[in-house]
């Protein structure tokens, strides 16, 4: 009994000490029930790859509004584009975080998800199709990530299908996945075929075309 | 004596000739016979001191990225089935949103004054941040008192900019670098301290009652509706 007493008293000591000077910043440790978190580490660490590559992806785009911005470039409609696409491939990665959230992931090395080493690799173009179809082999090669993400949640040593992830990334990412690289392949055929015989015309004009 | 005439009027020549630098270029371009001018033409858009405070900003920009990306995980920390503080991850997600846009806007500010992005300079003392293992999974008192000193570090930053900016020595000075600075940057920071710093105010002495949990959920339902 006496110990319970001694204990009670350490126990609200700190809080009380609080009351005066120290403040009760932290909170105590939970015990919450784990049998609902399912999803298994390799499942779980590829999806947190996939995130630091979405966001890498952004950053390559970053860089591609960054070069046709510039006034010796003068392609403010290309810029647009890949501006606006570099904030959506954040939202890609913000999107992969939330799901990872309401799986009930993400409660310890959450620090460690995003590393610094997110600065882009080729920083200028010669031309407007270069740049697009450098954005399309960027996106088949996330398309492929996305891919073997699934192939790890689906089928690996802990042989523990995740239905609901494989489904969510088959019907959710890949669908844009795939909407965007027609649409990109779409532009760099325009483009390419504007630019047959009037090169720097061509690359004009498509330029204010995006811009609309 | 002589030689420094010279060398006076060359220099003179020279730069009166770089007030029509584009003009000269232009003319000499379109006289070129065989169709195809060799020279690049000087037709740029850089004027005044672009070229003395362009890195500093490129590096501001990078700053903003890094600050972007920490705030993001202070935002994923706090959404978490154990923290399930979603007026603190919509804070921290707001404050990710604002420096990842800010970053954008500069970029385009740099590029309208004929400047150019460097995704890769990185000032010293932030680099040296990295060294130290940092921690974004804070407590909730904790994580606003780094959010503002983070806040205050970038505001600082533009001063320093806007410093350089109007150093009366022609390789720096440009009036209109730190008016934008003065203008787009400086109240948006004095507005985020101000608000942060209010919240620490409160959440000190909320966190100095009997029950500081309760406190915690309370502020976190107001959070959400900011
Ligand atoms: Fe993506």
């Amino acid at each position: 009994m006496k110990t319970t007493v001694v204990a009670l008293c350490v126990f609200l000591s700190c809080s009380i000490a609080i009351g005066s000077a120290v403040l009760q910043c932290e909170h105590k440790e939970l015990d919450i029930p784990k049998e609902w978190k399912d999803m298994v580490d390799p499942c779980v660490h590829s999806m947190r790859g996939q995130i630091e590559e979405e966001l890498k992806a952004a950053m390559q785009y970053m860089a591609m509004g960054a070069h046709f911005s510039k006034d010796t470039i003068n392609r403010p409609g290309f810029a647009k584009m890949f501006f606006e696409s570099a904030s959506e491939e954040r939202q890609h990665a913000i999107k992969l975080i939330s799901y990872l959230l309401m799986r009930g992931e993400l409660t310890s090395r959450v620090s460690e998800l995003i590393k610094r080493n997110l600065a882009p690799k080729t920083t200028s173009w010669v031309t407007g199709v270069e740049a697009l179809k450098d954005a399309l082999k960027l996106e088949a090669s996330v398309t492929k990530k996305i891919r073997e993400v699934i192939k790890v949640c689906e089928d690996n040593p802990t042989k523990y299908n995740d239905y609901h992830l494989v489904d969510y990334l088959t019907g959710d990412f890949l669908d844009e996945q795939y909407h965007g690289q027609r649409d990109i392949a779409g532009k760099v055929s325009t483009l390419e075929k504007l630019m047959e015989k009037h090169g720097a015309l061509g690359e004009f004009l498509f330029d204010k075309k995006l811009l609309e | 004596m002589k030689a420094f005439f010279t060398v006076l009027s060359v220099l003179l020549v020279g730069v009166l000739a770089s007030e029509e630098y584009c003009y000269d270029d232009v003319v000499r371009a379109c006289k070129t016979t065989n169709k195809l001018s060799t020279s690049p033409i000087n037709c740029t858009a850089k004027y005044g001191a672009i070229d003395g405070v362009e890195e500093y900003l490129q590096k501001y920009v990078n700053h903003h990225f890094i600050r972007s990306f920490e705030y993001l995980l202070m935002s994923t920390h706090y959404a978490n089935y154990e923290k399930n503080r979603l007026g603190f991850e919509k804070l921290f997600r707001g404050l990710s949103d604002e420096t990842w846009h800010d970053a954008i806007e500069l970029i385009q500010y740099i590029t309208k004054r004929g400047g150019e992005m460097n995704f890769q300079t990185v000032s010293n003392d932030i680099i040296s941040e990295e060294q130290q293992d940092a921690n974004f999974e804070l407590y909730e008192l904790q994580s606003i008192a780094k959010a503002l000193d983070i806040e205050k570090k970038l505001a600082v930053e533009a001063h320093r900019i806007h410093g350089e900016a109007t150093r009366k020595n022609s390789k720096f000075h440009d009036p209109e670098i730190s008016s934008h600075l003065e203008h787009e940057f400086m109240p948006k920071h004095r507005d985020t301290i101000r608000k942060l710093a209010g919240y620490t105010s409160d959440l000190s002495t909320l966190l100095n009652g009997p029950d500081s949990s309760l406190s915690l959920y309370l502020f976190d339902e107001y959070l959400q509706k900011q």
